[in-house]
């Protein structure tokens, strides 16, 4: 079984294989510029200096380091395309690993050919699905890996790595995305049993259930933190905490939101201009620290849909003939 | 040589079936479909596409469930049985093989899937036929990959051959070519045969067993010889007598001039057959042409809800 | 050693082709005793017909004491059935080609001759004598 999995595979093997270091030729060149820069700039080291804490005082040191952070942000914009490109590969994946699994098989009737020799459908089922996900696992987590570091610093210096697009490509997350995409192949070629719909239901369902848990559970999965500070007071929230802010505003004294989406001060006593007294700048957030536990849900939901997927799929496998 | 003796064959049941039944939704692909094949034959499975020929095989090889009856493979049940997988060798419809890989490949594959395989028999029926080891089979001829497919079953050692229409879209010298190949490996093996077919020419000298489907019910089973002494062609006077002549069980198909009957009769074994009536001998091709063709009438005047 | 051939729009069974065709080596002096039939895998394979059907028709060979079959090595020819001598046909051979002459000459056309031949010998049949079921 082994053997002939690889036999059939070999092909995908290659390509993948090329793809990677097509990948790699551009990503290790331009992500050891990019640390390079990071260190030399002095950015690394003045967000070291901002610590973890939640408030800081607004400093000149401060002030500078955020300047830096836009500066190498604004160097290589460019390059966080590149996060886009990342977000969709699991699904290529899936695509290309998972949808032909089954669906090729009974496309060119060969389920025909190797269900009738000596191995049972559930034995030869559980190897092709395991050496799959096996070769999927690793390279998921090279994958993860690779893009941790290369991304590093660019999401450091920028709104952290519990924002958008860059929560989605580090972690551990990837790995599950990765092997949903797969197991979502699997199961759409049991269904449809031809390559094309198969890979076209995957690609559909992988993004519908992937918006889905972005948009609506994703944020639910702890209870988000609030933050009040005057307008008065010099502490500002620290840019390096990598927080994921859901909101922010200014509220007066009964508690009302007065404006939208801005903070106000610091400003000297005895008030700021224009704004009533006893209002107060508000923020709801994720603190960044919840990075690991935000993952290890996320993944935790993927790995499930990936199991119940696979599961769906040899139960399906029984009724092909 | 292991060939069992036309009289005297012992009767294992290669394959077996009750009342056995395979719905599509709510179309019955095949139903109450009781039979059984002694080992040692070759038979034919016969009847029109869509008869139900191949939901038969693919119950035979487990690859199917029934929803009704059984089927029994050597007295066991194929479904989820490796061990009576290893038994039957299968050739499905079109030969599907993995076009990109070489006879070589196929055969070293049949090697890693089953415990009992003769990797040097499929090997030397390959070279013996001129295939090329190391082409893909995708780039091979209609008549060679059906070779392969054909070397790969027999190379499982099968009690129990099952063939779905493999010489149907050959050219004749490919067709020939199978056929001797199959009857060549049937004479050194002694294997049981089905093999499946919606023409009887074809099949009419290698074959010693007959199964007729259509419209998913078996019309007809036994062996050839039998069959052909149990049935006659009645040729007489027109007859308005709707009974059955003296000596005759039953009327498969009856046709009529106005001056003339032709009857195709089953005979009863032990009575003479009325003398008013002049007798000749059937061909095998008249006798699966006559069942198909009553079957085809009483399907018919079902759907237009005529009674007889 | 022989090679079969079927007739493929013969109404006769495959088995009794073959009966007939040892019959006819065996007459002609093609076969003599001793020789061994082809195998009956080499006969189901290039006739491409069931091994069972060769099998039937050596049987019917043996019942007939024209052949022996040797487990393991295969089916002897044991009787003949060339006339005591086959040097007689050609003295047979003569009066009938002097026969058919006269018949010609008294106007009968080939399917008249064949007609008048084979009723002769249906009349002439004599049921205590060994049929020849050629």
């Amino acid at each position: 079984m082994i053997w002939l999995t690889w036999r059939q595979h070999r092909k995908q093997a290659l390509f993948t294989l090329i793809a990677l270091a097509v990948v790699a030729a551009v990503m290790v060149p331009t992500g050891l510029a990019m640390h390079h820069r990071y260190e030399r700039s002095g950015l690394a080291a003045c967000l070291a200096d901002l610590g973890d804490a939640q408030m800081i005082r607004q400093s000149e040191a401060a002030v500078h380091c955020q300047a830096l952070s836009h500066q190498f942000q604004q160097q290589y914009s460019d390059l966080a395309f590149v996060a886009i490109l990342f977000v969709i590969l699991p699904v290529f994946v899936g695509l290309f690993f998972g949808a032909p699994l089954v669906a090729r098989e009974v496309e060119q009737g060969t389920h025909r050919l190797v269900w009738t020799q000596s191995v049972s459908r559930r034995r030869w089922a559980l190897t092709k699905f395991g050496l799959v996900g096996g070769v999927t696992v690793v390279l998921a987590v090279l994958y993860a890996v690779g893009v941790s570091w290369w991304f590093g610093p660019l999401v450091t210096a920028s709104s952290g790595r519990m924002g958008y697009l860059s929560f989605d490509v580090q972690g551990v997350a990837p790995v599950g995305y990765t092997l949903f995409a797969v197991a979502l192949g699997v199961f759409a070629g049991t269904l449809w049993r031809k390559v094309l719909p198969a890979m076209g239901a995957a690609l559909v369902g992988f993004a519908a259930v992937r918006l889905t848990v972005e948009t609506l559970a994703r944020p639910r999965y702890m209870s988000p933190k609030t933050l009040t500070f005057s307008p008065q007071s010099v502490l500002r929230p620290n840019p390096a905490t990598g927080d994921w802010v859901y909101g922010q505003g200014v509220r007066d004294a009964a508690g009302h939101l007065v404006a939208s989406g801005a903070q106000i001060g610091p400003c000297a006593p005895p008030g700021c201009g224009g704004v009533a007294a006893g209002s107060y700048n508000w923020q709801l957030y994720q603190p960044g620290s919840r990075f690991w536990e935000f993952q290890a849900i996320e993944t935790g939901i993927f790995l499930a849909l990936t199991v119940l997927l696979v599961a769906l799929a040899i139960r399906r496998l029984r009724d092909i003939a | 040589m292991t060939t069992n003796d036309q009289g005297a064959h012992t009767m294992e049941l290669a394959l077996e079936t009750g009342a056995l039944g395979k719905r599509y939704g709510r179309a019955w692909a095949l139903r109450d479909c009781s039979l059984h094949l002694p080992a040692g034959r070759v038979a034919a499975l016969v009847g029109p596409n869509g008869a139900g020929k191949t939901t038969l095989l693919h119950l035979a090889v487990g690859l199917l469930r029934p929803d009704a009856g059984q089927v029994r493979v050597f007295g066991r049940d194929p479904r989820d049985d490796t061990s009576v997988l290893a038994e039957i060798g299968f050739v499905a419809q079109d030969t599907p093989l993995y076009r990109d890989f070489t006879a070589v490949d196929l055969i070293r594959m049949g090697g890693k899937l089953n415990r009992r395989w003769d990797a040097p028999l499929a090997r030397d029926r390959l070279a013996s036929l001129g295939i090329p080891p190391d082409r893909p089979v995708g780039r091979l001829s209609g008549g060679q990959r059906a070779q392969v497919a054909l070397a790969l079953a027999l190379a499982k050692r099968p009690r129990l051959l099952l063939l779905d229409e493999p010489i149907a879209s050959l050219d004749p010298l490919a067709r020939r070519e199978f056929m001797q190949a199959l009857m060549g490996a049937v004479a050194e093996s002694g294997t049981t045969v089905l093999l499946s077919s919606h023409l009887l020419a074809d099949l009419e000298r290698a074959c010693d067993y007959l199964i007729v489907l259509q419209t998913a019910r078996v019309q007809l089973v036994g062996a050839v010889d039998d069959l052909l002494a149990q049935h006659r062609t009645l040729v007489g006077p027109r007859s308005t007598d709707t009974g059955t002549p003296r000596g005759v069980v039953s009327v498969v198909r009856a046709r009529h001039t106005d001056r003339q009957s032709t009857l195709l009769v089953r005979r009863d074994d032990d009575a003479v057959i009325d003398p008013a009536w002049i007798e000749h001998d059937v061909t095998l091709e008249d006798l699966v042409l006559a069942y198909l063709a009553e079957a085809d009438t009483r399907a018919t005047r079902t759907a237009w809800e005529v009674t007889a | 050693m022989i090679e079969f051939v079927l007739d493929g729009r013969s109404r006769v069974a495959t088995y009794m082709q073959l009966v007939v065709q040892v019959k006819q080596a065996l007459r002609v002096g093609l076969l003599r005793p001793g020789d061994r039939l082809p195998r009956v895998r080499e006969v189901a394979q290039t006739l491409a017909i069931n091994p069972n059907t060769v099998l039937k028709a050596y049987r019917e060979l043996e019942l007939e004491g024209l052949a022996e079959g040797r487990p393991g090595v295969g089916t002897f020819v044991v009787e003949t059935l060339a006339a005591p001598s086959l040097a007689g046909h050609a003295e047979l051979r003569e009066g009938l080609v002097a026969w058919l002459r006269r018949a010609r000459a008294a106007g009968l056309g080939h399917e008249d001759i064949a007609a008048l031949i084979d009723t002769t010998m249906r009349a002439g049949q004599d049921p205590s004598l060994p049929q020849d079921v050629s």
